[in-house]
């Protein structure tokens, strides 16, 4: 069982920084998902971990032992592609035993044994004879990954392993790998720009922008209190609303709008502790970046009163996605999508009254995109509003 | 000439569509006419050599006269048995078996070094391996005849091998080959711990199999084909390779008695090794091709 810890890792390829000074621990059995955008770094953080890159700086630990400087082939890990890179002229049985056999660890009769627990836990028995080029994808992949674990590494690393597949096999393998994952309790390291693979397989998650490590969380944490814009954004999908505003007096103030921020009693440990911002400021003035996800944004039903502010948008286009309508709309000069009851009647160029759920308020520091306030912290369950949309 | 390629490339694409009913129609007459013509220009002097190694004497001097003849197996076999004939055939066959062998050890060692290892500035070594391309065989034939006689190797097979073994060509090719093996497989080959050795006999060479045969295929015609080396380096008749034989068979030229069917006999018979190859390898050599194209 294998921890890992990078410590002030940096790797620049000539002028270019990829990864720039990451700190990490990765627990014991843990399942760990790096994800962000093409050029971030993930992937070289990933081959810096399996030693295919050398670090420029700083430590690769695992199990405490220092093995920044040490050949891919000793450190015991075993990799999973993008492209499966099997062997194209050899039988799924000998892709799986050739890395094996190479390594000269291991009895033929213990090779034997363990092709067949892989083939058995993979189902992958009646692949064995096969060479990849009559495989499908995700056939490939699963030989791929028997392959992995036929060697009983210390840690799995995964670098997008599901990206060349079809959406519906994707889901298949995204459920396989985690019961692959409850079942060897591998530590496992998985790569991937697809935020829904990262939330779904993830124990916790790693963001990272610009080789630099943006959130390490737990998924639905990373959901709820993004540390920055940059996770605000990413995470989430539609993508979290933007709006420029002023703090003034415990509100967020916009040309269009104004709505308070709600705000648990000073010194209330609970709120402190799950904001995860540490100290809030809500200092008149303030400018700061408002954000809400569009489905926290709700058209109200008319007749009741929750008591909410109403904030006029006018809709631009309206997007029927089958279990909801997304509405872009305009409030005042800020452009921000609205996520509607899938039925909704309403037209593009209408103007509808929107409102908001006040538990799932963001604030961003305008300048340096940190967060500084996220209102779940402040808002006890009793008080929060329940949901009431126009059907 | 650019009219020609064009003839030439409106009829391949003619024989494309000519696999698809739906497009049958491109393939018209006018374009098989131009493909014939094409065909027999190229072929014309192959098969006047064939009907002429038939003839009795071999000169051609009216139409009447490009009928074969029935002295084929007559001039086979004086050429083959009394010229010795199957001799520098053999001596042939010796030199370019060595030199396709010995081109394809270096060249995949030297490919594989310059495509996986780290070697301080690679780039330059590869240029310099390029460069020597645009220094032609000729040029470097004084120093090398020298060079071999030092070594005692004039006459001997190695004289006519070695020299031959490093090929630019072929180091390019490859290289370009094992560029385009992703890179996820030999780091996977890395990670499992497969030593260099093992990669390159059991990934590598399996994977360029394709390729392999096809430069084969290239540096056989190339080695086979021969002539001013040889002529220069081997002198004595016991050991001299077919492309020069030809001239011994000419036989008493200056009695006037060139004997042109024996000479035609000998060449269709230099012809038929490569092109044996190039038949039976017909698909690896063009897939070699689309590769360097790439």
């Amino acid at each position: 069982m294998t921890t890992v810890t990078l410590r002030n890792l940096r790797k620049k390829f000539d002028d270019v920084v990829a990864v720039d000074g990451i700190d990490l621990d990765v627990e014991d059995g843990e399942f760990l998902v790096i994800v962000g955008p093409s050029g971030c770094g993930k992937s070289t953080t990933l081959r810096l971990l399996a030693g295919l890159e050398s670090a420029t700086d700083g430590r690769i630990e695992m199990d405490g032992r220092d093995v920044t400087a040490v050949e891919p082939k000793d450190r015991n890990v075993a990799m999973v592609f993008q492209n499966y890179a099997l062997y194209p002229h050899m039988t799924g049985r000998r892709n799986i035993t050739f890395g094996m056999k190479s390594s000269g660890d291991f009895g033929d009769e213990e090779i034997e044994r363990r092709v067949a627990e892989a083939a058995d836990t993979l189902d992958i028995a009646d692949l064995l004879d096969r060479k990849p080029e009559a495989m499908s994808g995700g056939e490939r992949q699963r030989v791929a990954l028997g392959r992995a674990i036929v060697r009983d590494p210390d840690a799995f690393l995964m670098d997008e392993p599901l990206s060349n597949l079809d959406a519906k096999l994707r889901i298949e393998m995204r459920a396989e790998l985690a019961r692959l994952h409850s079942t060897l309790g591998t530590t496992t390291v998985y790569v991937t720009h697809d935020q829904t693979e990262a939330m779904t397989l993830g124990e916790r998650v790693v963001v990272m922008n610009d080789g630099g490590i943006m959130q390490v969380d737990e998924p639905q944490r990373l959901y709820d209190f993004p540390a920055n814009r940059f996770v605000a954004e990413f995470i989430g999908d539609p993508a979290m609303n933007m709006i420029p505003v002023d703090v003034e007096d415990g509100r967020a103030v916009h040309d269009a709008f104004e709505i308070p921020l709600p705000l648990a009693d000073a010194g209330d440990p609970v709120a402190a502790d799950r904001n995860g911002v540490g100290e809030e400021s809500l200092d008149d003035g303030r400018r700061a970046v408002l954000g809400v996800r569009p489905e926290d944004f709700r058209l109200p039903d008319p007749r009741t009163d929750d008591g909410l502010p109403r904030i006029d948008a006018t809709v631009n286009v309206r997007e029927p996605l089958g279990d909801s309508l997304l509405l872009h709309c305009s409030i005042g000069d800020a452009s921000c999508n609205v996520q509607a009851a899938p039925r909704t009647d309403v037209g593009a160029g209408e103007t509808v009254s929107v409102t908001y759920d006040p538990a799932r308020l963001h604030l961003f520091d305008a300048e340096t995109g940190e967060a500084f306030y996220h209102s779940e912290a402040h808002v006890s369950e009793a008080e929060r509003p329940v949901p009431a949309s126009v059907e | 000439m650019p009219a020609l390629l064009q003839y030439a490339k409106r009829g391949v694409d003619a024989l494309r569509r000519d696999r698809s009913t739906e497009t049958v129609r491109g393939a018209s007459p006018g374009t098989h006419l131009q493909l014939w013509v094409l065909v027999l220009a190229v072929v014309f002097p192959v098969a006047v050599a064939v009907i002429v190694s038939t003839k009795e004497t071999g000169v051609v001097t009216s139409l009447g006269d490009l009928l074969p003849g029935s002295y084929a197996v007559e001039n086979y076999r004086e050429a083959l048995v009394d010229y010795r004939f199957g001799r520098f055939m053999w001596n042939s066959l010796a030199m370019s078996l060595v030199i396709v062998v010995g081109k394809l050890v270096v060249s995949v060692f030297a490919a594989m070094a310059v495509v996986y290892y780290r070697i301080p500035y690679k780039d330059l070594v590869f240029l310099f391996i390029l460069f020597t391309l645009l220094l032609p065989v000729p040029v470097r034939f004084v120093p090398l005849f020298q060079l071999m006689n030092d070594l005692g190797w004039s006459n001997t097979i190695l004289a006519i091998t070695v020299p031959y073994v490093a090929s630019a060509t072929t180091v390019f090719i490859l290289r370009q080959h094992f560029l385009s093996i992703p890179a996820s497989i030999v780091e996977t080959a890395k990670l499992d711990g497969v030593g260099p050795l093992r990669f390159m006999l059991f990934v590598l060479l399996p994977m360029s199999k394709g390729v392999l045969v096809g430069v084969s295929i290239i540096m056989f015609v190339y080695a086979w084909n021969q002539y001013l080396w040889p002529l220069i380096i081997i002198d004595s008749e016991a050991n001299q390779v077919a492309q020069v034989g030809l001239q011994l068979l000419q036989g008493d030229v200056q009695g006037g008695q060139l004997s042109w069917s024996l000479v035609m006999a000998g060449s269709t018979l230099t012809l038929l090794p490569p092109l044996l190859l190039m038949i039976v390898f017909r698909k690896p050599l063009l897939k070699t091709f689309n590769i360097q194209q790439k």
